[in-house]
């Protein structure tokens, strides 16, 4: 039981240290830059350009799957960020020293930025309702709400997954840009899977998002929870995926620095 | 000014121009902005343009090439001035007789011309990727518009720099005015998608009338007097940006000056 | 006409403390401060560290707006004719900042010429001839991200002598070398002095005010405490005797004990590796020794020797001692 209490103390303290010491610069305008005016934007930007190619009639199309987007900008930035940040504030070798259990640690990190980029995917999905007419009076919002939290969960893996990679690479932000821009194109985003080549839409579907956004859609359009089930159950454990794919790898590293003593070189 | 200044002046502005190019050459943020991210837009407006008919492969590459275009200028001209500061050359770079503007010319001159490699980029990807058809209708008007496009963006870059002096949060502001840009120019669709009071803030920018010069002379839709007129803009845009940098600048170095900011503490 | 002239220089730095209920607080960290630089004259401005000298550089060198009073360089104000007086200076400040990592030195060396205007041709000798000077004539072609924090100051040192300015500002120029360098470095000023150059030197090192400078303005909390050739400073405390002990740990009030014995003027502690050095300022020079072992009593006291004054012990004079 105290284990139990210490643990869930730990994540918590991880968690909210991870999230302040961030965005510790939080100000109003920044705040409003970043989480309102560039969301915003990029939504506007690529449901536009949609239109443009087919008509207001297919805005949906495009508002709902840049909403979900948004959820990679909490997942790969903001996760990758708390464990890079380790690095560059020199406490990593605090981290990997404590007898603390790693994976209450390591998801302490992810929790909060799963919050905030949940709050992100409502404030797009609204924006599409406010600008593009986007009907959601046939949504099942419960089953959505489940879908955008299992969907951000799920690019948090992946963001996990990066992170480690930030760890041995100074190239971090350039990773982080690239799969941004990678997931806008591929996830099914902005291009429906069926007009892809048969090996891209392979590579799709090992990317978080694309089930998400793809269950997204059917619920909007009036699908059931039971419909999208499948959909939703193949995104929770393709996140489960990475985070244990990241995990792997943050002992790796561990184990790997510890062995040859070059913790202070990460 | 003296003639034997003036050269020196020329001179100094060449050597920034080329320590610019070395420095960004191995950089990865650079290689982002310049290439990759473009190059992603283009493949996306690749399916979604091309592929239903809305447009054809050279108003995408043209299109991505001016994102990649304003990007550039945006995170890399924008930040001359900061990017000294965060490398804690700002102190010398004031203290030294060549005026700051000159160095900044130079520096924007450099970004600007390496971001033509997005449309080569793009180019490239259209052509073998998609394997589209991509010749010029007007190339003589096209490699006018090209050239007075890198004017107009040099020259707004010289004043962004200064104004991107102001507060500590300018890249949350930078990240925020990325895209807005690519539809107010008018890069990949047209500005009568967008609502019409949002239409006097387009034609104020340089990027607008460049857009619409190179679209009109790559894929032949528009007139010699059109296109005309659209140089005439970028020129007098140009020209404005040009007069007021110099006090702007100016102006924001002595702000530094006095609040003790050319160094970060 | 002065090289440099200085009147009533002052600068202010407001700072605000807290995040909810700001408070604006001032620093003061120059404080009406006059002095004058004579053409061709190697001037030395000592003081401790954060009395003031790097901001009156960088006031000097137009990088900072002053609050308060005038400072003319060549004749020229630093605030309004900034643009006339950068061509004809040069500054270094210490440190590892101020240098292109992804260039050689050499081709940071070019930069900056050209930068100051210096014709291509002049420019390749100068360098060549420069990089000889402060000893990476073979390290030129090396990225700058490699050097050590030595070689870049050498390097910095290069660049300020470019376009052979008539007035230098070296701020702690021998800080972060090795003491070969730094004697090098010393010998290069003496040469610089005997071009005609006009220097303004400062350091916190006395020995180094002593052994280049022709005048010494000492600077503490940012007001100056004494001005004046090291001769003369030196002989403000000609009439004190230094007794200088060897202790292991003195406590705080057995320190004040010997502070407020009548015959002792001041009273400074430096620890070197494990020791500690207990220097005091007394007219009554070996003399004072036995009371001053009394007052130690039961402490262990090693060397004691009785000895002359030098700058430095004016200089603790003037800065009102540190223990």
């Amino acid at each position: 039981m105290r284990k139990l209490v210490l643990n869930l103390r730990l994540f918590i303290d991880g968690a909210l240290l991870s999230y302040i010491a961030l965005f510790r610069w939080l100000q109003p305008h920044t705040y409003l830059a970043s989480k309102v005016v560039m969301p915003l934007a990029q939504i506007l930007f690529f449901t536009l350009m949609g239109i443009f190619a087919s008509g207001p009639g297919n805005a949906a199309f495009y508002a709902i799957g840049n909403a979900i987007h948004l959820a990679s900008i909490n997942g790969i930035y903001g996760v990758t960020m708390s464990i890079g940040g380790d690095r560059w504030s020199g406490a990593l070798p605090y981290i990997f020293g404590t007898p603390a259990n790693r994976l209450v640690l390591f998801s302490g990190r992810a929790f909060f930025h799963v919050l905030d980029g949940m709050l992100g995917v409502i404030m797009g999905l609204a924006w599409g309702v406010l600008l593009f007419g986007l009907d959601l009076s046939q949504a099942d919002l419960g089953a959505l709400a489940l879908t955008i939290l299992i969907t951000t969960f799920s690019t948090s893996g992946l963001g996990l997954l990066l992170g480690c990679v930030s760890l041995v690479s100074i190239e971090t932000m350039f990773v982080n840009n690239t799969f941004y821009f990678l997931l806008l194109a591929f996830s099914g985003a902005n291009i429906p899977l069926t007009e892809m080549p048969g090996w891209m839409q392979s590579v799709a579907w090992a990317l978080p998002l694309t089930r998400g956004i793809a269950a997204s859609r059917q619920l909007i359009a009036g699908s059931t929870l039971a419909e999208v089930a499948p959909l939703l159950a193949g995104e929770f454990l393709l996140g489960g995926l990475y985070i244990l794919l990241g995990y792997s790898l943050f002992r790796w590293f561990e184990f790997q620095a510890k062995r040859r003593g070059t913790l202070e070189a990460f | 000014m003296k003639p034997g200044l003036w050269r020196q002046h020329v001179r100094a502005g060449l050597a920034a121009f080329e320590v610019t190019l070395r420095i960004n050459a191995p950089d990865s943020f650079v290689l982002f902005t310049i290439v990759v991210q473009p190059l992603i837009i283009a493949i996306m407006a690749m399916w979604m343009l091309v592929e239903r008919g809305a447009a054809n492969a050279l108003y995408v590459v043209v299109g991505s090439g001016m994102t990649g275009l304003w990007s550039t200028l945006l995170f890399l001209g924008g930040n001359s001035i900061n990017w000294e500061r965060w490398t804690g050359t700002l102190e010398l770079m004031v203290g030294q007789p060549t005026p700051v503007a000159v160095i900044v010319f130079g520096k924007n001159a450099a970004v600007v011309f390496q971001s033509l490699l997005s449309m080569v980029a793009s180019y490239t990807v259209a052509a073998i990727l998609f394997r589209q058809p991509l010749s010029v209708e007007q190339p003589l008007l096209f490699a006018v518009s090209l050239l007075l496009t890198m004017v107009a963006f040099v020259s707004f870059g010289l004043v962004i720099a200064p104004l991107f002096l102001l507060s500590p949060a300018v890249q949350h502001f930078q990240n925020a005015i990325e895209f807005p840009i690519y539809m107010l120019g008018g890069f990949l669709f047209p500005i009568a998608l967008l609502p019409g009071w949002t239409t006097p803030f387009s034609y104020l920018l340089a990027p607008f009338w460049a857009a619409r010069a190179l679209h009109g002379a790559s894929t032949g839709g528009a007139s010699l007097e059109e296109l005309a007129f659209d140089w005439g803009m970028m020129l007098l845009l140009g020209a404005i940006y040009l007069l007021i940098s110099g006090r702007l600048i100016e102006r924001m170095l002595r702000k530094a000056r006095s609040e003790a900011t050319l160094r970060l503490e | 006409m002065d090289a440099v002239e200085v009147r009533s220089l002052r600068r202010v730095y407001r700072t605000t403390i807290g995040v909810l209920r700001r408070k604006a607080k001032e620093v003061v960290a120059v404080d009406d401060i006059s002095f004058s630089l004579r053409p061709g004259e190697l001037f030395g401005l000592l003081g401790p560290n954060g009395a003031g000298k790097t901001t009156t550089v960088k006031m000097l060198t137009t990088l900072l707006i002053p609050t308060g009073g005038t400072a003319l360089v060549l004749g020229k104000d630093v605030v309004h004719q900034a643009d006339e007086i950068r061509a004809r200076i040069g500054f270094i400040f210490g440190g590892e900042r101020g240098l292109y990592w992804r260039l050689s030195g050499i081709d940071n060396l070019r930069y900056f010429a050209s930068l100051y205007h210096v014709e291509p041709a002049v420019a390749r000798k100068r360098i060549a001839s420069l990089l000889e000077l402060v000893g990476l004539a073979d390290r030129g072609k090396e990225k700058v991200e490699g050097y050590s924090r030595g070689m870049m100051q050498r390097l910095h040192i290069a660049r300020t002598l470019l376009h052979d300015p008539e007035v230098l500002f070296l701020d702690e120029p021998t800080i972060g070398l090795d003491p070969v360098g730094a004697r090098e470095l010393r010998q290069v000023i003496r040469d610089l002095q005997a071009e005609k150059k006009t220097i303004l030197l400062t350091t916190h090192y006395m020995f180094e005010a002593d052994a280049l400078c022709q005048r010494v303005a000492v600077i503490n909390k940012g007001k100056i405490v004494a001005l004046d050739t090291p001769e003369a400073l030196k002989s403000n405390v000609a009439d004190l005797a230094v007794v200088e002990m060897e202790v292991f740990g003195v406590p705080q009030d057995v320190l004040e004990r010997v502070r407020s014995l009548p015959f002792v003027d001041t009273v400074s502690l430096e620890n070197v590796d494990q020791r500690q050095s207990l220097r005091v300022q007394t007219r009554r020079g070996s003399e004072a020794v036995p009371d001053l072992v009394g007052v130690l009593s039961g402490l262990r006291v090693g060397r004691v020797i009785v000895r002359e004054p030098t700058l430095e012990d004016a200089y603790v004079r003037l800065v009102g001692g540190e223990a």
